[in-house]
């Protein structure tokens, strides 16, 4: 990242450092605006586009945090916090296998995969990638608040994985984000609703 | 890798590093060096004589190991071949070193010289020692630093690598470490000229090399012939289970085989297992049969489980162990006592197809993996007395699969998003396994951000022993534990075309 830019995130890091919860005041002004009936001056005054704002790493990610590691890269998860494949939704297993209901690893067609002898392949353990990214770095972490972006035609909730802890997994200072009060994010994921926008 | 062969490896390395000594650049190293080292800078030169050999021994490890690192990346699984091209770089070096045939292809390059004069002298030292660390930055004094690189590479080992490049490091600086603390005295002066009017003493080593060559070469081919495959291996087969010199495996289409010193035969059944001077399969009509020898001329048949079918076997002197399946899709997994049939214990159940792995047997030891959502587990029960315990077991992130026990010697599959690692440790310690193979993990994965995106601050995603994008087409499978030899079933996306690889242990 050049240095300009990381400066400027930081500054940007620094200003959700500073407040409770990010975007209240935003939205508190967009509502005064709103109510006062300057459908202009809101436009002129707020984002426009929440989809026009420089996202880090996936659609709807502001600021820096980094991803919580999940089984196949991007931290996508069910509404349980179980991982999915990003691409495509499908559930995974801690080993990134896509699984069915029974979490047996299937292949591209849903078919049990099994050995050289035909028995199915050993299911593997499959947990939840907000509090698995805790234990693996030593932090008790649990999906407190959200924020809904529209991302590729759909609602996302992202979702912060946060703790106890003042640091984040990027090993600097952690931001509140949308955690609970006096708690901040550790890790990012994110879940794609059904909501078309 | 024998580390009989690393040993000889890291002593041909080191002679090929003292023989640069007899180069342009060694000698002008020990002469920078050396000539400086007055008592009033002496400080100063000291720490030059160590930079030096800090950047020869990185340099050493950076050619080797990168090397080595190449020759990994660019696939694994062919263990006796690699071991075999290794061998026959190391004998052609040798040949040629113990001939002392002019070194070609040579490199005639120096290291700048300049760089004395432009930069600090413990710096240029440093740097000085990195480019003759590297090897083939300046001249070449044998052979066997082209056959230490080509091995390296064809070796895919870095533990080889670096081994070779630290050596080699080592024995560039040496003559430098030993000569130029003195050099400004008699002594010192008389040996830099004994260097440099000897080519004798760099014939000698190079005769050196040519042994220590030899001699790796001889345990390497060794071990190509330990890790070739027997010949019926070269074709498709899975469940490997080996007891002494002898081997079964099952192979897909047609059943189960032997392999003995005294040839390959064919075991008229499926699931073939073997382990304390007996031998176990199914029979075509589904009937559990044990023998003490093989061709067996009246087998002992046991009792099939009724409703069920087996698909797993394990048997040693005094216990059989069996895994079956019902028509409901619920597995058990229990041992008979081979002195009292009618004395069972059983050890596992699941509701789960595949959650009970393949088991394996030991004496009276038997280690199986038990794995659904919640975790893996790698369990032990001793028969004799039935104590139960666990070996490893994993709530998150990871899936042991695969285990073989001979005596207290534990071999054992582990998976996690990343990478598939078979391990060989002690079942008393089975935590503190060493990796003796490592493939990359199967599944696609991605980069852990989306195009278009600021990337970053995403490195907890990634897998730093694999690339974004499809994983690898193997999948560890089945395992057998023998003296010298670890066997591990390969299977490709068509499981039918499942193989058999041998690694030397």
């Amino acid at each position: 990242m050049p240095s300009e830019e990381r400066r400027e995130r930081s500054l940007s890091d620094e200003v959700a450092r500073s407040s409770s919860r990010r975007g209240f005041l935003e939205r508190l002004g967009g509502a005064v605006i709103a109510l006062a009936g300057a459908p202009a001056v809101t436009a002129a005054l707020l984002p426009a586009d929440a989809q026009a704002e420089a996202y880090t790493n996936f659609c709807g990610h502001t600021y820096t945090t980094g991803n919580c590691p999940a089984p196949t890269g991007l931290p996508r998860i069910d509404r349980n916090g179980y991982p999915l494949r990003a691409s495509d939704g499908v559930p995974v297993d801690d080993l990134g296998r896509p699984v069915n209901s029974r979490d047996q690893p299937v292949d591209a067609q849903g078919n049990v995969l099994t050995d050289a002898d035909g028995v199915p392949l050993a299911p593997a353990p499959r947990t939840k990638v907000c509090e698995t990214a805790g234990h693996d770095y030593r932090v008790d972490l649990s999906l407190d608040g959200s924020w809904y972006r529209c991302c590729g035609g759909t609602v996302r909730r992202i979702r912060d994985c946060c703790g106890d802890t003042n640091v984040r997994i990027n090993g600097d200072a952690a931001l509140p984000g949308y955690c609970y009060p006096g708690r901040h994010v550790f890790c990012v994921t994110y879940f794609e609703t059904s909501m078309p926008c | 890798m024998l580390s009989g062969a690393l040993a000889a490896i890291a002593l041909a390395a080191l002679v090929a590093g003292v023989a640069g000594a007899w180069s342009p650049c060694g000698f002008s190293m020990v002469d920078t060096i050396g000539t400086a080292l007055g008592d009033v800078r002496r400080s100063t030169m000291t720490l030059a004589t160590v930079t030096f050999t800090v950047g020869a021994l990185a340099g050493g490890a950076v050619t080797f190991g990168g090397l080595a690192l190449v020759g990994s990346l660019l696939g694994g699984g062919a263990g006796g071949l690699r071991d075999a091209v290794a061998a026959a770089l190391a004998l052609a070096a040798a040949a040629a070193d113990w001939r002392g045939l002019r070194i070609a292809p040579q490199i005639r390059r120096q290291v700048p010289e300049r760089w004395r004069w432009i930069m600090p002298l413990p710096l240029a030292c440093a740097l000085y020692g990195v480019l003759l660390g590297l090897g083939f930055t300046t001249f070449v004094l044998s052979f066997a630093v082209w056959a230490l690189a080509g091995m390296s590479f064809a070796a895919g080992s870095l533990a080889f690598g670096l081994i070779a490049g630290v050596a080699f490091g080592a024995g560039r600086a040496l003559p430098v470490l030993w000569i130029a603390p003195r050099l400004r005295r008699e002594d010192g002066q008389r040996a830099l000229d004994r260097l440099a009017l000897e080519p004798r003493m760099w014939l000698g080593l190079r005769r050196v090399d040519a042994i220590a060559l030899s001699f790796c070469a001889l345990l390497l081919g060794g071990a190509a012939a330990t890790a070739a495959p027997a010949p019926a291996l070269s074709h498709f087969g899975t469940d490997p289970s080996a007891a002494g010199k002898a081997l079964v495996w099952e192979r897909p289409t047609t059943g189960g085989w032997l392999a003995r010193p005294s040839g390959t035969s064919r075991i008229p059944g499926r699931y073939p297992a073997i382990g304390g001077g007996r031998f176990a399969w199914i029979a075509a009509d589904g009937a559990i049969t044990v023998a003490a020898r093989f061709p067996a001329p009246s087998p002992r048949v046991l009792p099939t489980p009724a409703g069920a079918s087996v698909d797993g076997l394990a048997v040693s002197r005094y216990w059989l162990v069996v895994r079956d399946q019902g028509s409901h899709g619920v597995a058990n997994l229990f041992a008979v006592s081979l002195a009292d049939p009618k004395r069972r214990v059983y050890l596992q159940g699941a509701g789960l197809p595949g959650a009970i792995g393949r088991p394996s047997l030991s004496g009276s030891h038997v280690v199986w993996t038990y794995s659904d959502s919640l975790r893996s587990t790698l369990y032990e029960v001793n028969l004799a007395t039935g104590a139960r315990s666990i070996l490893l077991q994993s709530v998150r992130n990871v899936l042991y699969s695969n285990p073989s026990l001979a005596g207290r010697r534990l071999l054992y599959e582990r998976t996690d998003r990343c990478a598939q690692d078979v391990l060989l440790g002690s079942s008393a310690a089975a935590a503190h396994a060493r990796v003796i193979l490592t493939l990359p993990s199967i599944v696609t994965r991605d980069p852990g951000y989306q195009p278009g995106y600021v990337q970053n601050y995403n490195t907890a995603s990634l897998c730093h022993s694999r690339r974004t994008g499809p994983g690898a087409t193997t999948t560890l499978g089945p395992t057998a534990l023998g003296a010298t030899t670890a066997w591990v079933s390969e299977s490709p996306p068509n499981a039918g075309a499942t193989r058999i690889l041998a690694v030397a242990i």
